[in-house]
């Protein structure tokens, strides 16, 4: 059987943007501009810890959605995840602070070493993720969010009995490593490697198993295989992310890793819509600067600092009323499973319909 | 994805999809007993049965899906016992599902390209624990590769994106590449169900109720396509059927399934004849009323 000519792919090759390039340049953008702005806002250590804390996030939400979202598996133990990843960096650096490497610049040490704690971090936090998820990932439904919800509880319970981990007091003087460059580039990362996998083989193969598992089984593909490969990967940008938190936050304990931190994750990539990474991004940013924009509404409303010192605590309300406005009006989340480019309205250059 | 120019002669070769004595059993209830077939290159059989008789429990039994309680399951003539359904699959077994089970979300092409895709030839499904392990190395290294996309996994997703759409030409449905498989119209879907199931370039493709929900027409178009992929893919055809006609119309051998037990095999004519087979679909009182076999 001959093949005709006119098969010779199309959409793939064509296009203004290389396909190295494509799906990640928006971040390629928007990265210099954060890191730039936080060099201008140099005089408000506020802002760069929001901008740290809003990366995070970001970090959090893209890597649960490669699970939650392209995958279509359900996890809610993300925050125990972020667990390992900070706490295993937080003790290597603690560990390292007096190591120094003796050819290189003091400051450029110390980022040798905060990234070999970061990949520390995020490489026990993966492991943790093979363990958990080989045994849940084999079956079918609702088992994956009950063990990774065990899962978050016992980390928390560990460290809490922990001594090395500082207990319920948890660990300070971890060195500030961090910079919003270096959190930026993590986000850079995470999203690199969500969108390569979406727009792969690798990719079609999740967003398979979310459709149909029983038939993505019959057609040959190892969907356990692959549901643990999701699940290493998105464990493993969990962890990182947690590291970075724990190189710039003054202390670390269980409290900051509790099921609430699970539960804001999964909600950031629902509103955002399960399967866009863009949507996560934007849920995130959301998600995390609304308590500080409710904050400066209050106080600015004169409410008293009563009402703006509760942000924190109303703010779980909050995201319940919005996740039941989100599933009445939009079920599918912000975004659905298409990406901010999709929706972006029709004089911008748009891309051609397709998984990539 | 070499297609045969010239069709094997129906029958010729081993046995490419075989069960030997196959029971199911749930608790107490006998789904399957004593099931016995043979597929060989170039086969067009048919497995027919009133609702219930075991006709579905068979193919999931063959595809990996249950594992028998008694017997065996040989597809290329490799046990599989205890195989689960993408390793049967990677040996040459594909099916298409009674109510279509598409990926919805997914365009055409994507559809198939996951079939493809699944079948590269990383998957050795006979290994120890050695390969085993460089298998596992390999799927992670894959994954690098699409990362990084480096030249070879991008030449692999053109190669992967001709198969498909040479597959999606076959069977009609080039215009609707980019469309999502959910927007297809009935009679499509169940095409491109089978385009994707020929995806993973099986040798021996079961087809389950492929003409549910048709109309004549479409059924006559589809007994001419099922007979030109055999031919084209050399394939061996297992169908579930219901319509008759179709049945009879193109299958060379039928089995005949009632309360889970083979009650007739042979060529048409024979099962047609066969009073077991007319008393199970008619009932006992037909028989009476007419005077003996049709």
């Amino acid at each position: 059987m001959a093949v005709p000519g006119a098969t010779t792919l199309s959409d793939e090759t064509a296009g203004r943007v290389p396909p190295a390039l494509r799906g990640i340049l928006p971040v390629l953008i928007a990265v210099p501009v954060v890191v730039l702005a936080d060099v201008l806002l140099n005089t408000s250590p506020f802002a760069t810890y929001l901008l740290s804390v809003v990366g995070v996030n970001i970090i959090l939400a893209v890597s649960l959605n490669i699970v939650n979202g392209m995958t279509g598996q359900f996890s809610i133990g993300h925050a125990g995840f972020m667990a390992v990843g900070a706490y295993i960096a937080g003790v290597t650096s603690l560990e390292l602070k007096e190591v120094a490497l003796s050819f290189l610049p003091v400051a450029a040490s110390d980022q040798v070493l905060f990234t070999v704690a970061l990949l520390a971090g995020g490489v026990a936090a993966a492991l943790c993720g093979f363990l958990v998820g080989l045994p849940s990932l084999r079956l079918r439904g609702d088992y994956l969010a009950i063990v990774t919800l065990g899962f978050g509880e016992i980390i928390r319970v560990v460290v809490q009995n922990t001594e090395a981990f500082g207990r319920a007091l948890g660990l300070s003087g971890i060195p500030q490593y961090s910079s919003v460059a270096m959190v930026y580039f993590w986000v850079f990362l995470v999203v690199l490697v969500a969108r390569r996998i979406a727009g792969s083989s690798h990719g079609r193969s999740l967003w398979a198993i979310r459709e149909d598992e029983v038939a993505a089984e019959a057609m040959g593909v190892d969907t356990t295989g692959y549901k643990v490969r999701a699940f290493v990967i998105s464990s493993f940008f969990a962890g990182i992310a947690g590291g970075l938190f724990a190189h710039f936050v003054p202390i670390i304990n269980p409290g900051s890793f509790t099921f609430v931190k699970s539960m804001e994750i999964v909600v950031m990539v629902v509103l955002g819509g399960l399967g866009s990474s863009t949507g996560a991004i934007v849920a995130a940013i959301f998600l995390t600067l609304l308590p500080e924009g409710l904050r400066s509404l209050f106080g600015a409303l004169g409410a008293g600092g009563s009402l703006a010192q509760k942000v924190d605590q109303i703010r779980m309300p909050v995201y319940g009323i919005l996740l039941v406005v989100l599933m009445l009006a939009r079920p599918q989340g912000l975004f659905g499973t298409k990406e901010l480019w999709d929706v972006l309205p029709r004089w911008l250059p748009r891309k051609k319909k397709g998984m990539s | 994805m070499s297609a045969a120019v010239t069709p094997a002669p129906p029958g010729s070769g081993g046995a490419l999809l075989e069960a030997s004595g196959v029971s199911i059993r749930f608790g107490g209830l006998k789904a399957l007993t004593d099931f016995n077939l043979s597929v060989r290159q170039g086969d067009l059989l048919g497995l027919i049965g009133p609702n219930g008789a075991g006709k579905s429990t068979a193919f999931n039994v063959l595809t990996g899906v249950y594992q028998p309680t008694e017997g065996e399951v040989r597809v290329a003539g490799q046990r599989v016992n205890g195989w689960v359904p993408h390793q049967i699959n990677h040996l040459g077994l594909a099916r298409t599902f009674q109510n279509i089970r598409l990926f919805r979300a997914l365009t055409a092409l994507d559809n198939v390209k996951v079939a493809c895709r699944a079948q590269g030839a990383l998957h050795p499904v006979v290994m120890g624990p050695l390969a085993k392990a460089g298998t596992a190395m390999r799927n992670y290294r894959d994954w690098w590769r699409a990362l990084l996309l480096t030249p070879g996994f991008q030449a692999e997703e053109r190669e992967l994106t001709r198969q498909a759409e040479r597959l999606l030409e076959v069977m009609g449905l080039s215009h609707r590449r980019d469309e999502e498989a959910k927007n297809l119209p009935y009679g499509e879907q169940r095409r491109l169900e089978i385009a994707r199931a020929l995806g993973t370039r099986p040798k021996v493709l079961l087809l389950d109720e492929p003409a549910a929900g048709m109309n004549t027409r479409e059924k006559a178009d589809l007994m001419v396509l099922i007979r030109r992929l055999r031919d084209e893919f050399s394939l061996g055809v297992l169908v579930i059927e219901h319509d008759m006609k179709l049945v009879m119309g193109i299958c060379e051998r039928i089995t005949v399934l009632d309360h889970g037990e083979t009650i007739a095999r042979g060529a048409p004519a024979e099962v047609r004849s066969d009073r077991k087979v007319i008393e199970a679909y008619l009932g006992d009182s037909y028989l009476e009323s007419h005077g003996g076999a049709a």
